[in-house]
Parts: structure tokens; C-alpha cells; sequence
């Protein structure tokens, strides 16, 4: 408890150190709208990563795979098997939307976590995985309803309105509510997951600079890709759900 | 370790504090700023925020000491601090998604795809292939079995009539020697029964000249 004798400067020292900036942004103008500037950054570095990495592995498909494209195989197996999985019969046109779902929201999380973003100084703000700024991952849960709802409609009409007084009438209200509430809890939970982690890891360095922050980083990894695990799923659980006939 | 918390967590306070009072009309939330009059004066609403933040007693009167003095480079960077802030920001990531998700149908997903499709389809045609081969050779086992079933008829059939004809040969060799035999003996008994006539011809007429002595020697002469 001996705050009082501390010299401003060592106060200072100390906060720079633990320099949390939540909700901090480098800002650009466009046109009159403002723009978050980091966030647009580190998901470009996002999506160039994704594309480099999967041109330069399935440029030349072999009949006998090489490392990197045993890799990308996997990884659209996975995806093609988590969208049969979740929506069933006629999964095919879904596993572009669910796999570039995945995949980016997978590579920001890690990213947050791996790229050593902190070296490149940013007037305001810093730069960070892009699913830590609520625009992202509502940018990515609202094409998800969209999603839904497109899916819906062109596999049953106007028939699809049908479910929203499914099984009684009573639960009209609630069904509505339903479509507010999915890509609600979907982009909260990306966010906080994401932002907590961040927060929790830097906290916990600027606090013990070494060794203890270690298990926390991989807990940190483990949850982004469990993060992007659980969006991509529930995506894919959504649309299968609005496809599924109900009898 | 304790007096580190401390010290970071009041060091936190006081950049919210100094940022509060270097702008307080930006940095203050609404619910706070609407109980705080608008000509108020910065010390009186550092007192009102820290009994409504409730920080330790003794972090709220540093902080309150602290924030007297200005340090501009630090509240210079503390600007807005905005977590919920919706802007341009959120419909730009979503066209960079919906454009990132049609390059990736295009160069991973689409031609992937397919490309483990067609490998797959080729796999299997291949055991497939297998498994009519493997037809085949039961066919062709089928074929050998047929042929060596009509070799061992052949064989068989050319014995049968080999022992016919063997059988035929010998029975004629049989049937020629009998016959011979069956001469010879004919020849043979006609030859007996030929000396026998003879011998019973010169006996007849030995028989008579046995008579006659007998007759002479019986009877005396007269």
C-alpha cells in the first residue's frame, strides 16, 4: 500500500506499461463518416494472409497432396463436414459463406494473439485482432440473419413465415424476438470473448512481465479458435434451421 | 505486488479523472453528466465522480491531487473512449467479408472442391475397376474349370472307346483262337473217330480169326 510516496513519473511509467486502451481508435474520414482505421488495417493483413496462404498452397492441385494443400484439404473437409453437419441435405452452396466465415474470424482471433501488432505504433488506438471492434463481428453476424433468412425463403416461400407461429401462435412474439436476439448473442459473444482475452493478457503482463502470462496465451488461443468454431456453427445451425422442413 | 495493483489501478482512475476533466462534456457518460450541472467546475465534479465511481479512499485523493496538476501530452491521448461506436467501420468489414468470401470460392473452395471430388470419383472408379477384375478372373476360372471338364470328357470318352476296341480285338482274338481250337479238336476227334473205325475194322477181322481158332482149338478137329 505505498502509494502515496510514488512520483507521478513512476505512476506514469507504470500506466504506460499497463496501457490498456479500450476503446481507443485511430480514426479516418470518409466522406463524413468516420472509419476505424485499425480495425480496417489488421483485417486487410487478415485477408491477405487467407488469400496468400490459400493461393499459394492450392494454386497446382496433386493427385498426392503436398503439405500446404493436405492442409487446406483438411481444413475444407472440416468445414464441409461441420455444414452437413448443421444444415443437412443441399449443404453445398452454404460452405463458402460458412468456411470464409470460419476461417476469417479463426485467422483475426489468432492473429490478435500471434502477429506482434504492438511493434507498429499508431498515433491513437493499436492495433489488435479486428474481431475486438464490435463493428466486425456485427458486420459478420448480420449477413449471417441475412443469410437465414434468404436461406428460408428460397427453399419454402413465403411458407417460411409459417414457423414463426410454430407450434402455437402463442409463441409469435417470441419468435420474432428470436431473429433480434441470434445475431445479437452472436456478435456480443465474439466481441467479449475476444476483447476479455486481450484484456486479460495484458493485464496479466503488465502485472508479471513473464512466465504467468504464458497458460493465459494459450488459454487465449484455444478460446479464439473455439470462438470461431462456435460462430461458424451456429451460422451453419441457423440456416439449417430456417431450411429444415417442419412437419 | 499489492502496491503494484494499487498503483496501476489509481494510475488508471487518474487518466479517467484528467481525461474527465480536461473534457468532460466528451469523455463523461450521459447518465453522469446529465446529474452533473453543465457550469460546474472541474474539482467539484472530480469529487462527485469519485463518490460515483467509489475507487479506495486513498487512490480518489491522489487521484484528486494528481489531476490538479495538467500533464497534456497524457490527456492529449486520451480521447474519446468509445466500445460501442458503430460506424462506416462495420459496413466496410462486410463488404470486405462478402468480397473475401467470393475469393475464396473462387481460388479455395469452388476449384478444391471439386478437385477432391474428381479424385475422389476417380478412386473409386478404380476399385471399382478392381472389382470387375476380379469378376473377370472368376470368369476365367470359370472357363478353365469348363475346359478341364471337357478335356477329362475327351480324355475319358477316347478311353471308353479305346477299351472298346481293345475289348473288341481281344474278344475277336478270343472268338478266332476258340474257333481254331474248336477246328482242331473237330480235326482231331475225326481223326479218332476215323482210327477207331479202323481198329474196330482190323479187330472184326481179327475177331473172326479168333473165332476160327477159338472154334479150332474148342472143338477138336474133326
Amino acid at each position: 500500500m505505498n502509494v502515496i510516496p510514488c512520483s507521478i513519473q513512476t505512476l506514469k511509467g507504470l500506466y504506460d506499461i499497463s496501457g490498456v486502451e479500450v476503446g481507443q481508435h485511430l480514426y479516418w474520414q470518409i466522406g463524413g463518416l468516420q472509419i476505424h482505421a485499425q480495425v480496417l488495417i489488421t483485417s486487410w493483413v487478415v485477408i491477405a494472409i487467407l488469400l496468400g496462404s490459400v493461393i499459394i498452397a492450392v494454386r497446382n492441385p496433386q493427385t498426392i497432396p503436398t503439405d500446404g494443400q493436405n492442409f487446406f484439404e483438411y481444413v475444407l473437409e472440416f468445414i464441409q463436414d461441420l455444414s452437413k453437419t448443421q444444415i443437412g441435405e443441399g449443404y453445398g452452396p452454404w460452405v463458402p459463406f460458412i468456411g470464409t466465415m470460419f476461417l476469417f474470424i479463426f485467422v483475426s482471433n489468432w492473429s490478435g494473439a500471434l502477429l506482434p501488432w504492438k511493434i507498429i505504433k499508431l498515433p491513437h488506438g493499436e492495433l489488435a485482432a479486428p474481431t475486438n471492434d464490435i463493428n466486425t463481428t456485427v458486420a459478420l453476424a448480420l449477413p449471417t440473419s441475412v443469410a437465414y433468412f434468404y436461406a428460408g425463403l428460397s427453399k419454402k416461400g413465403l411458407g417460411y413465415f409459417g414457423k414463426y407461429i410454430q407450434p402455437t401462435p402463442i409463441l409469435l412474439p417470441i419468435n420474432i424476438l428470436e431473429d433480434f436476439t441470434k445475431p445479437l448473442s452472436l456478435s456480443f459473444r465474439l466481441f467479449g470473448n475476444i476483447l476479455a482475452d486481450e484484456l486479460v493478457v495484458v493485464v496479466l503482463v503488465s502485472l508479471v512481465p513473464s512466465v504467468v502470462p504464458i497458460p493465459v496465451m494459450f488459454l487465449g488461443l484455444f478460446t479464439s479458435g473455439i470462438q470461431a468454431l462456435i460462430f461458424a456453427t451456429l451460422a451453419a445451425a441457423y440456416i439449417g434451421e430456417s431450411m429444415e422442413g417442419h412437419h | 505486488m499489492a502496491s503494484t495493483v494499487m498503483a496501476s489501478s489509481s494510475a488508471a482512475t487518474i487518466h479517467f479523472l484528467r481525461r474527465c476533466s480536461q473534457n468532460p462534456s466528451r469523455a463523461i457518460p450521459k447518465s453522469i453528466r446529465a446529474q452533473i450541472g453543465r457550469d460546474e467546475k472541474p474539482p467539484l465534479l472530480i469529487r462527485r465522480l469519485t463518490t460515483l465511481l467509489k475507487p479506495s479512499a486513498a487512490a480518489a485523493a491522489v487521484a484528486a491531487a494528481i489531476a490538479a496538476t495538467p500533464m497534456p501530452a497524457l490527456a492529449e491521448q486520451m480521447e474519446k473512449a468509445a466500445l460501442f461506436d458503430f460506424n462506416l467501420t462495420l459496413p466496410a468489414i462486410a463488404l470486405e467479408f462478402l468480397l473475401l468470401m467470393v475469393a475464396l470460392d473462387k481460388i479455395y473452395f469452388t476449384p478444391l472442391g471439386k478437385f477432391m471430388y474428381e479424385r475422389d470419383a476417380a478412386i473409386r472408379a478404380q476399385l471399382g475397376d478392381v472389382k470387375d477384375t476380379s469378376g473377370e478372373v472368376k470368369q476365367l476360372e470359370e472357363q478353365a474349370a469348363a475346359v478341364m471338364k471337357a478335356a477329362r470328357a475327351e480324355i475319358s470318352a477316347a478311353l471308353n472307346k479305346m477299351k472298346k476296341e481293345t475289348t473288341a480285338e481281344l474278344e475277336q482274338k478270343l472268338a478266332e483262337g476258340k474257333k481254331r481250337v474248336e477246328e482242331e479238336l473237330a480235326e482231331a476227334i475225326a481223326a479218332l473217330e476215323n482210327e477207331k473205325e479202323e481198329a474196330l475194322k482190323a479187330l472184326d477181322s481179327q475177331i473172326k480169326l479168333l473165332g476160327d481158332e477159338i472154334v479150332s482149338k474148342v472143338l477138336p478137329s474133326t
